[in-house]
């Protein structure tokens, strides 16, 4: 059997190996910080523009009212999914090789809701009036709509963002101690410090953070299936052609599983390189990556064939003609990307040559989320060229470099994000990495033993 | 852009400039702090002001001719909305798309407020009192033979003043011209019915046949014959009324035809006797007249079937009273009159006359009739111009410069007049070009009289009076410019009118008893008369119409060809924009044509099987070469068009005219031949031959109508019936 | 704001949808279009940009799909005309019809607001409060018509649309809208409240007649009526009642006669179950020709 982690790293090791990546950058990681910073300065010019002439510049039009902003921002709730799905569910599940990868992991989650939930607000056409969607208190009894999926949504990403923090921070605090620990005097100290709340690894504190852990994850995973089961009701609970398909949450959520293992992989690959975290983040734990990857692409796929058939054999002309529309109408080419990216390269990962080739994997990784990012897009778009009423018809719009340049952008604000929590809290579980090393050469010592039974 | 006219930026320039200067010099819109206010006391205000309540004050429709009665919604001084009044017999309340952006001429942005002299080549502000000095130094050298007056179609008070005021110094020479009138028709029903426009009562119909009168559309008296029509689509006797529309290209009114029949261009009267042929009822000259019309040559003419002459003939047979109209399509040929006639002959032969076909009402005071515009008119006076007859030329309500046909050289000839006054509301083409620019007030501002042209029931004088207040200090009414010109000759026979306001009032009141005010004092009259907005001549004479058929003497040209010029061109009346004048106004150019729906453009509709042919697609930018010139636009695949012939509509490609006109489409009549009917020497709008070619450039329709080209795929959305399976007789 | 006086009110705004244990009363605000008499001419378009302060978004942004146009006048051609191996020309016209919000019993639109900006009101119109919009949009992506219009920019502002002199043309009884919120026909609200408001002074109902839409108050064939279906004797109730058109039923049962029941009145995509309040008559062509 491969290693998911040697044996014989010291802890003192991999504190060293860790914290060495709090400390002075190296250039790559500058270059890539203001890659980072050009891209949100783009994002930022356009929604300013967009802000100040008013959202028609995204070249949106009546009826095509939603455009990549709805698109990219269910983008991002999928993307969210991957730290759940590995902090939370394969903790629960013990599967220990999750260990030295579900802090960025669940980092990403954060950061990819704060991305999405931007996108709520850049598409409003007053921004300035957010406040009004949330059930604040107020005199006049003005109440939100409880009714509208819009709301449901608001209230779920609020929920899940804060958890999702909490779920972040509980399970830094020990790895906060132990930077505390390390660290000369500075802001840094001070912050770990504060962060750290005390913490001394005593057993009543290992005990207590043991289930609060477990609490959260426990709380979190119904959360992270209902968000995206909520953005998908978005469509479902709607009444258009294309959109009110009873499926539709299951598959969001699958969907979302998948685009989130994709950017793990991608994030793996990076982290591994810039950090030179390869006796962590093992070429065993990235196999298992892709066959967790492999196994949700085939579900999401699955899925996909269900809703073709279903609407395909059923008697809703409407919505057939939106799937026709969507193969062979002016959406046709990235429709058959997305089907392509979707369900096709993922095939790749099957082979076992490929499951831990880091060039492939990237590249694989990279078409897989511009796989999901097209399904979104073909989720949103092809409704409004081809809903209910014909005169509406194919009044097809192409978003405006605005729109680009708002979508370009929250890449670059994720990849800022990411990299400034890269650089401030450590990316890698240092005490989980611990416990996994320790389970690993108990395992191998029982090993022995079993062996030596044998003969 | 230099012109042999004014330079039109500095022309602007000196207009934004006299325009603030208007501003500054206090009509309203001051601050409190410069203590020149005039304020307005709503505690004293005037008895029309209700604050926050609209009052609505009865004055005729100034957008076309057909003379709807309309009520303003005034409030706050302000009049916001133009409603149709229910007491005219024209329109019952109703108004068009055109009427109800009467407003929008009101206040319309461009419009000229100062009067403005020619300097080299910019247009300077001068004061009312200069400009009319000028005008009298101008007239003082030359006859009264050298003196043109053109204007658009002109009645009641107004055309009173003018014709006096050109009798003055002894001017013959007043051109009545409209671009778009009917001029053929009326001298065809002249002869046919012994009057120009008779009451036609399409509620009384039971089929109507109509070549190519788009009385729906931009057809003389579209409010009017609307209402009409949809009591005949109720039906005459629980029988709903069968429209049929034979024209080359589909208009609004072909659009809503039971059958649609496309015929070749100009083969209209052909058509029309091979019905009488068909029908088989017709005696004598008649008779002999049609007897070579039979089924298969009219056929072969004309490209309609057979069996649909057979289908008409049999249904004209069965229901009766039934109305035949000769509109602009049929007219517009060099063989124009000799169309019209043939087909006002069907009235004859199937007893329409004196049932669907009446005389009409007309209004006891000849001096106030109409004056109905035409294109012969232009004629006669570019005629004029080239020979250089004419020293001091005026013109008023016309654009002549943008509607003249290309083939006249109007341009040209306007230069060689010395001395060229236009009464404007806008710097459109003609003004552009004009020595001396006198600015009018709107037709919401201003007083007047109209006689319309199509009387619906008894005859009427329509009153038009200002909704509110000038916008702009120095405009003028027109019937004010014409009281201060005509004192300039005559002071003693004018001195006792102040204005053109008592002057009105003082010939309304003269002729109290025969206006219905008998017994009436002249207070009481004018009040009542001025809140109906109308005056109703109960009584007036009429002219019967002739019920036997007039001169059968007609050669009929079968169409020809033209390898060089292979497509005839239809140059199309756009519902709101007419022949320009309207297409400063916003909501119309962005009101989607009702058949292509595009907006703020022109476009060449061409059928899609020529199109196919010529391996053009919408979008694709076509040259449209006539022997006169040629324009460029956007390509529309249209199949309610005759593949021998494109069309385009009119109304669009200024040059001037405003922020909302310049610069949008091309001017189709830009590439009319100069080609005339033979018999009134009016122009022949629908004989100028085209070719085609693509430039290789292509852009985007912008239309309402989807990609998807207006189907209904499966679904229910605009249902329809055929007779067999619907009762009307139950309906409500 | 308490919880229990939520749930009271959600209940009653739940029960504004059309069922029979709550009829609407005094007042049910509705249409009926006769497509035989609608000559397609745009006059009924144009007279609701001059009531109801329409910008004129120009050449550009209509290019964009940008258009404002609360009622639009759209035609339809049969399917095989002028394609090849169709019909030649169109011999039996367009079928034109004018769409506006069809002002829905139970409006899609309306469930998916986030804000509650959209709404049903007593008298049976969907309402749009443009104060509490955000622009989310939803509720146009949701309305199977597709008749709500955006404002994608702040036309007030904007060169040209309605440049000084123009804006005193702007009818005080209706807000001129300004950017990033949704609008859509309003059955002309604001002359209905006026006579409501008029009759309620006066002790009395609004009869029949008495309010005009802008665009019935125009249409030259008189192909739009309008008004309250409480009413019997309204006009436009008893086209209802002779046309077997029901508000509360989304399939007529009319339309089960066999051979078809000779009636021309109905609903479009009434069978989604908006329940929408306007009534259109089928249009008739001659057979004989
Ligand atoms: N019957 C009745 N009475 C009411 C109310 C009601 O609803 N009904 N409402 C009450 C309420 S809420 C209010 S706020 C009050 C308002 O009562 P007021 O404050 O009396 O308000 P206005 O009647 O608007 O009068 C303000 C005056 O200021 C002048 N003015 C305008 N601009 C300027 C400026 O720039 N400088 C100066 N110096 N003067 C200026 C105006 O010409 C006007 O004369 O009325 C109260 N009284
Ligand atoms: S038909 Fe002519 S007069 Fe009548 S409302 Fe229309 S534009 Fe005005
Ligand atoms: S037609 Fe559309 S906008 Fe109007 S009520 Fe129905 S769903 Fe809402
Ligand atoms: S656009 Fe306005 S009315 Fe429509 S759903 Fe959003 S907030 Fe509600
Ligand atoms: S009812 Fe009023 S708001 Fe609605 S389309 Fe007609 S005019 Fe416009
Ligand atoms: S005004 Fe009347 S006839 Fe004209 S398009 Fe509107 S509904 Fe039809």
């Amino acid at each position: 059997m491969e290693k998911d982690i040697r044996e014989n790293i010291a802890w003192a090791q991999i504190n060293k190996d860790v914290l060495r990546s709090l400390e002075a950058p190296r250039p790559l990681y500058w270059v890539i910080l203001l890659v980072a910073l050009a891209m949100v300065g783009v994002g930022v010019g356009c929604e300013i523009y967009q802000y100040q002439t008013g959202i028609g510049v995204a070249n949106m039009n009546n009826p095509h009212v939603w455009g990549l902003y709805i698109a990219t921002f269910i983008f991002w709730i999928g993307m969210s999914h991957s730290g759940t799905l590995l902090s939370a569910i394969l903790h629960l599940m013990h599967a220990d090789w999750r260990k030295p990868i579900y802090r960025f992991a669940e980092a990403m989650t954060t950061f990819s809701l704060m991305t999405a939930g931007l996108f709520v607000m850049i598409h409003l056409g007053r921004l300035w009036q957010f406040y009004y969607s949330l059930p604040y208190p107020n005199e006049r009894g003005l109440w939100p709509n409880f009714q509208s999926p819009l709301l449901w949504d608001a209230m779920a990403i609020f929920t899940y963002l804060s958890s999702s923090i909490i779920f972040l921070y509980v399970g830094m605090i020990p790895d906060l101690a132990i930077c505390r620990d390390n660290m000369h005097p500075g802001w840094r100290k001070k912050l770990y410090s504060l962060l750290a709340l005390g913490w001394e690894g005593t057993d009543r504190q290992w005990r207590n953070f043991r289930v609060t852990y477990l609490t959260v994850a426990c709380f979190l995973i119904p959360l992270a299936v209902s968000v995206h089961s909520i953005v998908a009701s978005d469509f479902a609970m709607s009444q258009q052609p294309g959109w009110h398909v009873t499926s539709f949450p299951p598959y969001f959520v699958a969907g979302a599983l998948y685009s989130g293992c994709a950017a793990i992989i991608s994030l793996f690959i990076i982290l591994r390189y810039v950090f030179k975290f390869e006796e962590y983040m093992t070429l065993s734990i990235l196999k298992k990556t892709s066959r967790l990857t492999f196994a949700i692409a085939m579900v999401w796929t699955y899925l996909n064939a269900v809703e073709f058939a279903s609407v395909w054999y059923s008697h809703d002309e409407a919505a057939k003609d939106v799937l026709i529309q969507k193969a062979t109408g002016t959406y046709a080419p990235f429709w058959w990307m997305m089907i392509f990216c979707g369900s096709v390269v993922p095939l790749m990962l099957a082979f076992k040559r490929f499951q831990a080739n880091i060039p492939v994997l990237f590249a694989v990784s990279l078409l897989l989320n511009l796989g999901m990012w097209l399904e979104r897009w073909m989720i949103v778009a092809p409704t409004f060229s081809h809903g209910y009423y014909p005169w509406a018809w194919d009044h097809d719009q192409w978003p405006s470099l605005v729109q680009w340049g708002i979508v370009f952008g929250s890449f670059g604000w994720f990849a800022l994000l990411f990299m400034v929590f890269c650089k401030v809290f450590p990316s890698v579980s240092m005490y989980e990495v611990k416990e996994m090393v320790y389970h690993r050469s108990l395992a191998l010592k029982n090993g022995e033993t079993a062996e030596e039974g044998v003969h | 852009m230099m012109e042999n006219g004014f330079n039109r930026r500095d022309f602007l320039k000196v207009l934004g400039w006299g325009g603030t200067a208007v501003a500054l010099s206090g009509c309203g819109n001051t601050s409190v702090e410069d203590g020149r206010e005039t304020v307005n006391s709503y505690v004293e205000a005037a008895d029309y002001v209700i604050p926050g309540i609209g009052v609505y004050f009865n004055s005729t429709c100034a957008q076309c001719d057909a003379g709807c009665s309309i009520m303003g919604k005034v409030r706050e001084g302000r009049v916001l909305k133009l409603e149709g009044n229910p007491d005219s017999a024209i329109n019952r309340g109703k108004t068009c798309g055109l009427g109800q952006a009467g407003v929008q001429h009101h206040y319309n942005p461009d419009r000229v407020r100062e009067p403005l002299q020619r300097k080299g080549e910019i247009g300077v502000t001068i004061t009312w009192e200069k400009a009319y000095e000028l005008i009298a130094e101008k007239l003082k050298d030359v006859s009264g033979e050298e003196i043109a007056f053109l204007s658009g179609g002109v009645s009641g008070h107004l055309k009173v003043l003018l014709d006096n005021y050109l009798a003055s110094f002894g001017c013959r020479n007043h051109f009545v011209y409209e671009a778009l009138a009917p001029a053929v028709v009326r001298a065809a029903n002249k002869k046919s019915y012994g009057v120009e426009m008779p009451r036609y009562n399409i509620n009384k119909a039971k089929v109507v046949l109509s070549f190519g009168a788009d009385f729906l559309g931009a057809w003389v008296s579209p409010v009017h014959f609307s209402q009409q029509y949809a009591q005949f689509r109720k039906g005459v006797d629980g029988e709903r009324g069968v429209l049929i529309q034979i024209e080359p290209k589909m208009t609004l009114t072909g659009a809503n035809a039971d059958r649609w029949i496309p015929v070749r261009p100009g083969t209209e009267g052909v058509l029309a006797l091979g019905i009488i042929n068909a029908l088989g009822t017709a005696g004598g000259d008649i008779a002999a007249l049609v007897k070579d019309y039979d089924k298969v040559r009219v056929s072969k003419e004309t490209g309609v079937p057979p069996g649909h002459i057979d289908k008409i003939a049999a249904l004209l047979k069965l229901r009766s009273p039934s109305l035949v109209l000769a509109g602009s399509a049929a007219e517009g040929y060099a063989h124009g009159s000799q169309n019209a006639a043939a087909i006002n002959l069907l009235n004859h032969v199937l007893g329409n006359v004196g049932k669907t076909v009446e005389a009409a009402a007309e209004v006891p005071f000849p001096q106030m009739a109409p004056a109905r515009g035409n294109t012969a008119a232009l004629k006669a006076l570019n005629d004029g111009l080239a020979a250089g007859k004419y020293k001091v030329l005026f013109n008023y309500a016309a654009n002549p410069i943008f509607t003249a046909p290309g083939g006249m050289k109007f341009k040209d000839n306007w230069a060689k007049a010395d001395f060229k006054v236009v009464f404007a509301h806008y710097m459109d083409e003609t003004a552009l070009q004009a020595d001396l620019v006198l600015p009018l007030d709107s037709a919401l501002e201003d007083w007047g009289t109209h006689v319309p042209e199509y009387m619906a029931d008894g005859a009427q004088i329509n009153i038009q009076q200002p909704l509110m207040e000038r916008l702009h200090a120095n405009t003028r009414g027109m019937g004010d410019i014409l009281l201060a010109l005509i004192k300039q000759r005559r002071p003693e026979d004018y001195k006792s009118y102040e204005d053109y306001y008592g002057y009105l009032r003082a010939a309304m009141l003269q002729n109290k008893a025969a206006l219905g005010g008998g017994g009436m004092d002249d207070d009481t009259f004018w009040s009542e008369t001025l809140s109906k907005g109308i005056v109703k001549l109960a009584g007036a004479a009429t002219t019967a119409v002739h019920s036997k058929a007039g001169a059968t003497d007609l050669t009929l040209p079968a169409a020809t060809q033209d390898a060089q010029y292979p497509l005839q061109l239809i140059p199309a009346v756009n519902v709101s924009l007419r022949d320009g004048r309207h297409a400063n106004l916003p909501w119309l150019q962005e009101s989607p044509d009702p058949l292509t729906t595009i907006v703020w453009d022109s476009w060449v509709e061409i059928h899609p099987k020529k199109a196919l042919e010529m391996d053009i697609t919408e979008g694709d930018i076509i040259e449209v070469t006539s022997r006169t010139g040629s324009v460029k636009a956007q390509a529309y695949l249209f199949p309610g068009i005759h593949p021998d012939a494109i069309s385009i509509p009119l109304g669009q490609g200024h040059e001037a005219l405003g922020r909302y006109a310049k610069g949008y489409g091309v001017n189709p009549f830009q590439i009319l031949d100069a080609v005339f009917d033979k018999e009134t020497g009016e122009l022949a709008m629908h004989e100028t031959r085209v070719k085609i070619s693509k430039t290789g450039q292509r852009v985007i329709v912008v239309k309402d109508e989807s990609a998807a080209g207006a189907k209904q795929i499966r679904k229910k959305i605009a249902g329809r019936m055929s007779t067999d399976n619907v009762d009307l007789s139950k309906e409500v | 704001m308490s919880v229990n006086n939520l749930l009271e009110n959600w209940a009653q705004f739940r029960h504004f949808h059309p069922v029979d244990d709550k009829p609407h009363d005094p007042y049910k605000w509705a249409m009926s279009i006769d497509l035989d008499a609608c000559s397609g001419c745009n006059a009924c378009s144009v007279a609701c940009y001059a009531e109801n302060n329409i910008p004129v978004v120009g050449k550009e942004k209509y290019a964009h799909g940008q258009a404002m146009h609360w009622i639009r006048i759209e035609h339809y051609w049969d399917e095989d005309i002028g394609v090849p191996g169709g019909r030649e020309f169109p011999e039996q016209g367009a079928q034109f019809l004018p769409m506006m919000c069809q002002q829905c019993e139970a409006a899609p639109c309306e469930t998916v607001c986030p804000v509650g900006a959209t709404n049903h009101t007593a008298d049976g119109l969907n309402s749009q409060i443009y104060n509490r919009c955000i622009g989310s949009r939803y509720c146009s992506a949701n309305c199977p018509y597709k008749v709500r219009y955006f404002n994608w920019y702040d036309y007030p502002t904007t060169d040209n649309v309605w440049p000084e002199t123009m804006t005193r043309q702007l009818n005080p009884d209706v807000t001129v809208r300004s950017k990033g919120v949704m609008e859509k026909c309003t059955f002309c609200v604001q002359r209905l409240n006026a006579a409501m408001s008029t009759a309620r002074s006066e002790g009395r109902k609004v009869h029949d007649g008495e309010v005009q839409t802008a665009c019935q108050q125009a249409c030259p064939t008189n192909a739009i009526s309008f008004g309250n279906l409480v009413d019997p004797e309204s006009r436009v109730a008893k086209q209802w009642a002779r046309q077997q058109v029901e508000l509360t039923k989304d399939k007529q049962t009319k339309d089960a006669e066999p051979g078809g029941s000779r009636l021309r009145g109905y609903r479009i995509l009434e069978e989604l179950r908006p329940y929408p309040s306007v009534m259109y008559l089928e249009r008739v062509r001659e057979s004989a020709v």
